[in-house]
């Protein structure tokens, strides 16, 4: 149940990633688990970590408010479902 | 050689650079209470400053202020010496080495090889912990690193003598003395004091919570007056000074929060909770805020992400600052009062 869950954060990531940066061209199953989100691939740099950490907090109301716990949050979507999942399980 | 530092992770650089060095002379005080006592807090639009050719905004003090009002607050004295010559602050950070001291070192980002691409831009305010060197390697807690990192000698001396605005000059500083018992309460008193007379007091336009309106202002007017392509050039200068470099204004805001709930407990002032649960309020606004600017600068702006709605939300966090400053005064007036 815990391993399909953090699937579903997995897929989700990846649609809000391409819907709201814009990633054209991308697909979901384009995009691997241990992508580096800031990375070559992607063409993301800092500017897109805010709408990022917005997305994260719209969706699945995890805030990330000190960037000491963000910014090894924001490595990946592997990183960053890991996260997400941490801070909305009890 | 390497001298026995614990690398410890901050979400900026000074203040985590601040708090490490006390901590390898057995005083722990945390990022958020380095931060608090330094009066890091600040807000400036300084136009005449130029970084990469665009305006500067600063949501921290100047360069080295944490670290120089930290220290004198709690009786730590500090060595800082700037170079001329990039062989003579190498060889002064060798010797210190040498003598078992780690070494802070003010830098340009840029240069440092381990910072990824996407993430490095000219930004010569960067500080960092030299604490030992192997072969031609300088080891170095970078506090925004979660590891440590090593560094080749020619790259750490490029980065301490980076060019442009706000140039480190090989900038180094060491703790030369820490007094065996320190009392925060005194210390974080006159910090809150510092950082709300500077918030609310400075006179002219671009400096605290008058110089958060100003910028409002500016932020309207940007794209009427400099053109689309420009204004968003400027709004990603700010919303990169905002929210990357050392965390900027809403991180900076919810640092200062944390530092406040820590210093509620010292203090045992119940006020200073509500006040730092406000002071987060504050930073999600600044966050919404750096939310819009990127969608505008990297065109994905829909209708309600106008320059307006920009401006009124930068209006918002001067009027919500100003009310905290002027709450946080009156608290530290009756805490100083009572001991």
């Amino acid at each position: 149940m815990l391993k399909r869950y953090a699937m579903d954060i997995k897929e989700k990531l990846k649609h809000i990633l391409i819907e709201t940066l814009n990633l054209e061209g991308f697909t979901p199953e384009q995009i691997q688990n241990d992508d580096l989100l800031f990375g070559d691939k992607f063409g993301l740099d800092s500017i897109d970590a805010v709408e990022i950490v917005f997305q994260v907090e719209h969706h699945f109301g995890v805030k990330i408010r000190d960037m000491k716990e963000g910014r090894p949050a924001l490595q990946s979507i592997n990183t960053l479902a890991a996260f997400i999942e941490a801070r909305r399980l009890p | 050689m390497q001298i026995d530092f614990k690398h410890r992770l901050s979400a900026h650089c000074e203040s985590g650079v601040s708090s490490n060095l006390l901590f390898h002379y057995g005083v722990d005080i945390s990022e958020a209470m380095a931060f608090g006592i330094g009066a890091g807090l600040f807000f400036g639009y300084l136009p005449f400053i130029r970084i990469n050719h665009l305006p500067l905004t600063t949501f921290r003090c100047e360069v080295g202020g944490i670290l120089k009002r930290l220290t004198r607050k709690l009786g730590v004295k500090m060595h800082i010496e700037k170079f001329r010559n990039p062989e003579k602050a190498m060889a002064a950070l060798d010797r210190s080495l040498e003598s078992g001291i780690p070494v802070g070192c003010r830098t340009g980002a840029y240069w440092l090889p381990y910072f990824p691409s996407a993430f490095r831009f000219h930004f010569n305010m960067h500080n960092l912990v030299v604490y030992g060197k192997e072969g031609d390697d300088y080891l170095i807690s970078d506090p925004v690193f979660p590891e440590t990192q090593r560094c080749a000698r020619e790259d750490l001396a490029k980065s301490r003598f980076a060019q442009g605005a706000l140039a480190p000059k090989g900038t180094m500083y060491y703790l030369t003395h820490v007094p065996e018992d320190i009392d925060l309460r005194g210390p974080i008193c006159k910090g809150i004091k510092a950082v709300c007379r500077r918030m609310l007091n400075v006179p002219g336009p671009i400096i605290g919570v008058r110089g958060i309106r100003f910028l409002a202002g500016q932020v309207e007017k940007w794209p009427r007056k400099l053109g689309k392509r420009k204004a968003s050039l400027y709004l990603g200068q700010l919303v990169r000074m905002q929210e990357e470099l050392g965390t900027g204004g809403a991180g900076f805001r919810f640092m200062y929060a944390a530092f406040l709930q820590e210093a509620a407990g010292i203090l045992n002032e119940k006020r200073l909770l509500d006040l730092s649960a406000k002071m987060t309020l504050v930073g999600d606004l600044w966050r919404s805020f750096a939310v819009i600017g990127a969608r505008n600068c990297k065109s994905r702006a829909t209708e309600s992400d106008s320059s307006a709605a920009m401006a009124d939300i930068l209006r918002d966090c001067a009027r919500k600052e100003s009310e905290i400053y002027q709450e946080l005064l009156t608290v530290v007036k009756t805490v100083r009062n009572g001991y």
